[in-house]
């Protein structure tokens, strides 16, 4: 496999779990708020 | 401060210029000092990007605005994780496979020369400034919580960053921001835990008093032009900020420049996109449990020692009234936190809601004498009083323990000495590269052009150090730089933009920048209250909009002249 089909292939999987990171953040973030925030 | 801790902090500052001098090897040509020959991993730009932008601000100022009004400054960040997603595919593929060393140079090769030039000007103003504020904001902190002189304070930070980006270029930048982030890290998990383990009640308890207080609304779903503090101002104007920081500006441009291929350099990218927003809310979240450990604990009713001490010899009996009833409503409002806790603890619903009501009034009390105090400080010293910089490090100095204030403190310095050192870094290729070369000589040596830069390096460090010295009492102009950077962030993203598009021309994206910054400086003076976050928007949208016509219009008078046989311009 050539350097460049690994270097996009990484891109994608960062990419993937990049988005899975924000979305449970601003989940944590959410839940947060809503359990303390009286 | 206790030796060990001073023993600390004089040990890293030492580590660092020894590291950085030693990654000084591979540096004897121009590529090696600007680019590092393109050789660096993609871990290590991506730590570098983010310590350029985490600078000591970051670890005083975000901290303390956490301890005063919670966690809602984070969603100024929510638009950045998709701003590095478009970026990585967009911008970062056409510079990095373009060859360029400044984002700049780009622009005359899409463009023209006077493009580039009023661009990488405009970058040398804002960011040179910039680099003085950045040393400032902890230099004034660290005078008047020890005493020193300005220039003291401002030679710590500034002199060591400066000599190690002067020596090693963009290496020795790169892998002493890798180790920074590194202790950075490690002491916001530090000064966390032991936050968890100083506050007397449990961590379940502390969050519900700091949510009773609204400290943990994040969320904020109101549209509104002129706060720039909501989820829709984050995820837009944050978006096109983003985009115009981290892809225009140089600062960030020679991190993932220095990257040795396209993948690499937007693998770097997402490293800011993946820990930006948890770092951000961690560092926050270190404020609002600070402002819970002082519902325990006396906190001072001025942070700035500086100011507490001349507003008690100038108005000793108004201060010492002040203290007095400060002691009494501080005592009852301990009380009501802790009968918080135990209603929580007993299981009881009504009585944790009644002894809710009760802590907010008795948090109020407090809040009312600590507005008088501050009003008191200013009318005393004839500055602002506003001391949200200084509640972290009274908190760091007096109540953490020994070697971990050190750490922090540390911490704070290698914040701002990242965020310089890229800075100085970039400020030296944008000054060689766009200026010297371009318009100065055009043909020397290889080893010409690196002393130039080295020498460029010192002098905008030496330029920061002495801004930095005098922003003490140049309040007002420093706020008149930040809001001239406002005006071109966005325009500037927009020729980026042009720059992409197959049909623009030169003439349109030079038009396009100078409307754009008139539309945001027609916006700033007309409807001052707008907030910054927007300007990117109208700025980057104004030039899209009056590049591409003007664009349009060029080459259908172009087909024109052409049909009436008149010669072809080249």
């Amino acid at each position: 496999m050539s350097d460049d089909q690994t270097g996009s292939r990484r891109f994608r999987r960062t990419l993937a779990s990049v988005m899975l990171v924000q979305i449970v953040t601003l989940v944590v973030l959410w839940l947060l708020q809503r359990h303390y925030t009286s | 401060m206790h030796a060990l801790n001073w023993v600390i902090v004089v040990g890293w500052l030492a580590y660092v210029v020894v590291h950085g001098i030693r990654r000084s090897t591979g540096t004897k040509e121009l590529s090696g000092y600007l680019q590092a020959n393109r050789s660096l991993p993609w871990w290590a730009v991506g730590l570098s990007v983010m310590a350029t932008q985490l600078s000591a601000v970051t670890m005083i100022g975000t901290t303390g605005q956490g301890a005063t009004d919670g966690m809602r400054f984070v969603q100024f960040y929510f638009g950045l994780p998709l701003a590095m997603v478009i970026l990585g595919v967009t911008l970062v593929p056409f510079l990095h496979g373009s060859g360029v060393y400044t984002a700049y140079e780009f622009l005359e090769r899409r463009f023209d020369a006077k493009t580039r030039s009023l661009t990488a000007f405009l970058f040398l103003v804002s960011r040179g400034m910039s680099c003085g504020t950045i040393i400032a904001a902890p230099a004034v902190v660290f005078s008047a919580i020890f005493g020193w002189s300005i220039a003291w304070s401002v030679a710590i930070i500034g002199v060591p960053a400066v000599l190690y980006t002067m020596v090693g270029g963009v290496q020795a930048v790169t892998w002493v921001d890798v180790k920074q982030m590194i202790l950075i890290v490690t002491a916001i998990v530090a000064v966390t835990i032991t936050l968890l383990v100083q506050i007397p009640v449990s961590p379940s308890d502390a969050l519900h008093i700091a949510g009773a207080t609204g400290r943990l609304r994040v969320f904020d779903f109101s549209f509104s032009l002129t706060n720039t503090y909501t989820f829709w101002s984050g995820m837009i104007g944050g978006t096109f900020l983003m985009l115009s920081y981290f892809g225009t500006d140089q600062s960030q441009v020679q991190r993932y420049l220095a990257a040795n291929s396209v993948d690499e350099a937007r693998s770097s990218l997402l490293i800011s996109a993946y820990w930006k927003i948890p770092l951000q809310a961690m560092v926050l979240l270190i404020g609002v449990l600070v402002f819970v450990f002082y519902q325990f604990e006396r906190p001072p009713l001025l942070y700035n020692p500086a100011h507490e001490r001349l507003v008690r010899q100038a108005q000793p009996a108004a201060y010492g009234a002040l203290e007095s009833r400060y002691a009494v409503d501080v005592g009852a409002r301990d009380a009501a936190a802790r009968a918080v806790a135990e209603a929580r603890d007993h299981g009881s619903d009504a009585g944790a809601a009644s002894a809710m009501q009760v802590y907010r009034a008795r948090q109020a009390g407090v809040d009312t004498v600590r507005t008088e105090a501050l009003a008191l400080a200013e009318r005393v010293t004839g500055q602002p009083s506003r001391d949200v910089n200084y509640i972290i490090p009274r908190y760091v100095l007096d109540h953490l323990p020994i070697g971990l204030a050190g750490l922090f403190i540390a911490a704070v310095i290698a914040a701002a000495m990242n965020a310089i050192s890229g800075e100085l870094n970039s400020l030296s290729t944008a000054t060689v590269i766009d200026f010297y070369r371009r318009w100065v000589r055009r043909e020397a040596p290889d080893e010409h052009f690196l002393i130039v830069s080295r020498v460029a390096t010192g002098v905008w460090g030496v330029f920061a150090c002495v801004v930095a010295t005098y922003a003490v009492n140049l309040g007002s102009l420093i706020e008149v730089v930040n809001r001239f950077g406002s005006f071109f962030y966005g325009s500037i993203l927009g020729v980026f933009l042009l720059a992409m598009m197959p049909g623009s021309r030169a003439l349109g994206a030079f038009l396009g920048l100078l409307a754009g910054m008139a539309a945001v400086g027609a916006v700033n003076f007309g409807a001052p209250s707008v907030s910054f976050l927007w300007h990117n928007v109208i700025g980057a949208v104004t030039v899209v909009i009056v590049g591409t016509l003007v664009s349009a219009a060029g080459r259908l008078a172009a087909v024109a002249s052409e049909q009436h046989g008149a010669p072809r311009r080249p």
